[in-house]
């Protein structure tokens, strides 16, 4: 290469004396992504190396621990999914066994991130919903704090909500209902989430201000499995629906 | 193997044109030298968003059901370094959190497999930061190659002095300059778990690091590996603004949105020249491939005739 570097030197300068222009490189560019599907052949030597990994989790992820008669699709853009309503359910029953008060569920549609397939459930399904390191939090809010969260719900087209019920009409909240009720700016309510969204975290607004708070410990994806443990053990499926509770009214 | 391949084939008819001028008009004696000398090519491989995605995504219907895996990945990437001399290896964030593999065993799989893959450099996405730093520092050894940082200030907490702002690779005595701008951690990541960092303006960082790059190290190629996310409605930062608001970065190599592209976008910048913006979807389902090349003849000819029309779309 060397030669080849010297040849390329000389004709610059050649150039450079030729021309009172500042030599500059012209790159011709060219460009292709690969789509990696089952026409390239595994590297086995990679293989190899995540074989013992992969024995260890999946005897881990594999174990059975519930039913769902449905696929359980989640979103990112729409105002209801099936996965987000499975997941707030849950999250409302555990909020329930630590604080009886505890009237709302809220969560994030960017935060789940898988479906739950139709049939057997596993660890593994719960770990790939719900991948992230959260702890459950249960938040008592104001009514005018609820009512900033809800638009912020609103504003966002939606998002993953037990014990409320609105509808969207242009980013707006309209027609909330707490638990069937009116919203009352004068009470406060209970609602359970987890330690990322109380924080702050994707920005949501309206949870900053709690008269009180519960840091529980309980990692969510350990408490959604223990919820789906418990209702297999009661001789239960998960059966949910899309039953309306966040609704675009055009 | 699906190849989506694209080349920029106005440009290249347009090289041809010019060249067919140039020759016909030019009598120096220095052309027919010039002419023999091959082309030098840079080629550019590069994922984001592989989120842990060891194995290829199960068939489940999603969308990107079946594709991926990391052994084929290598396979891939073996047979194009057998195929090309001057190949470089980057990633633009979020490696870890998708899969088991990393709540089990802590981002160990990860980096023990780009550092077999022979990566050459990457950059922090937010969910490097999901167990902390100190959960990022925890198999940091395991990864071979450095991790670039520019406009995060890691001096005052423990990753302190293990990444770098950026790094200067030769091949075939051309220089490419690589740095890494990472995406503003606040609200995305819970403070407690990059407590001490400090977050710079990716746009000013860019501005004070390329002409460094550039000018300083002569760098001749300029890539950015960005976790900002390729574009926004609102009123945020992103590939495609940090692309029109500077000058001389060649690529854009981005992450965060999950884009998938069927070919770069190229982005007028801030010289009136072409910035690329590429982006791989996620969960190495895609690799992003760019072969930067240079033709010494193609050079005379610029020379010669100061006629920019041919790389009027070239940085």
């Amino acid at each position: 290469m060397r030669s080849y570097t010297n040849i390329f030197a000389a004709l610059l300068t050649i150039l450079l004396f030729a021309n009172c222009n500042t030599p500059k490189r012209v790159w011709q560019k060219e460009t292709h992504n690969y789509k990696i599907d089952n026409s390239i052949t595994a590297d086995t030597s990679i293989v190899n190396y995540y074989i013992p990994f992969k024995q260890k989790l999946e005897s881990e992820m594999n174990r059975v621990i519930g039913y769902s008669d449905n696929h359980l699709t989640r979103t990112r853009i729409d105002a209801e999914s099936l996965a987000g309503n499975f997941f707030v359910d849950a999250m409302l029953e555990i909020g329930k066994s630590i604080d009886p008060n505890t009237q709302i569920a809220f969560a994030n549609k960017f935060g789940i991130r898988a479906d739950l397939q139709k049939g057997n459930i596993t660890v593994g399904n719960i770990f790939e919903l719900m991948p992230f390191e959260n702890y459950f939090t249960i938040l008592e809010i104001s009514g005018n704090d609820l009512l900033t969260l809800i638009q912020y719900i609103a504003k966002t087209n939606g998002q993953p909500i037990a014990g409320i019920t609105l509808e969207i009409k242009d980013g707006q909240a309209m027609n909330i209902k707490i638990n069937k009720e009116s919203i009352d700016s004068t009470k406060t309510y209970k609602i359970i989430t987890y330690d990322y969204l109380a924080n702050g975290g994707d920005y949501v607004v309206g949870l900053s201000n709690p008269l009180h708070r519960n840091d529980t410990g309980i990692l969510v994806r350990f408490g959604l499995i223990d919820y789906i443990e418990k209702l297999t053990k009661a001789g239960k499926t998960i059966n949910t629906e899309l039953d309306g509770r966040v609704k675009n009214i055009k | 193997m699906e190849e989506l391949k694209t080349l920029n084939r106005r440009s290249f008819l347009r090289n041809l044109s010019i060249l067919g001028t140039a020759l016909a008009y030019s009598q120096l004696p220095q052309l027919a030298q010039a002419q023999s000398i091959k082309d030098i090519k840079i080629t550019i491989l590069h994922t984001n968003d592989v989120h842990s995605r060891v194995e290829p995504f199960p068939m489940d219907g999603s969308r990107l059901q079946g594709l991926g895996g990391v052994a084929r990945r290598s396979t891939l990437i073996n047979q194009i370094r057998k195929e090309e001399k001057n190949v470089l290896l980057f990633d633009a964030g979020d490696i870890f959190q998708g899969t088991p593999y990393f709540n089990l065993f802590d981002g160990e799989v990860e980096l023990t497999l780009m550092s077999k893959l022979k990566y050459d450099a990457g950059t922090f996405g937010n969910h490097e930061f999901d167990n902390g730093i100190e959960g990022l520092l925890k198999h940091f050894d395991k990864a071979s190659f450095p991790f670039l940082t520019s406009n995060y200030d890691f001096s005052q907490t423990a990753l302190a002095g293990k990444t770098k702002h950026y790094q200067i690779f030769k091949k075939d005595g051309v220089k490419i300059g690589v740095f890494g701008l990472g995406v503003n951690l606040d609200g995305l990541v819970d403070k407690k778990q990059y407590a001490g960092m400090q977050y710079e303006d990716p746009i000013a960082v860019a501005k004070r690091i390329v002409p460094t790059l550039k000018d300083k190290y002569k760098c001749d190629i300029v890539i950015c590996l960005s976790h900002l996310g390729y574009s926004y409605e609102e009123d945020k930062v992103s590939d495609l603004r940090l692309a029109a608001a500077t000058q001389g970065i060649d690529l854009i190599i981005g992450g965060h949105t999950h884009t998938f592209l069927e070919k770069p976008t190229e982005v007028k910048n801030a010289a009136g020249k072409i910035t690329l913006v590429n982006q791989a979807a996620s969960g190495g389902a895609v690799l992003g491939r760019i072969d930067f090349i240079y033709n010494p003849a193609t050079k005379v000819k610029t020379i010669t005739y100061n006629n920019y029309v041919l790389n009027s779309d070239l940085v």
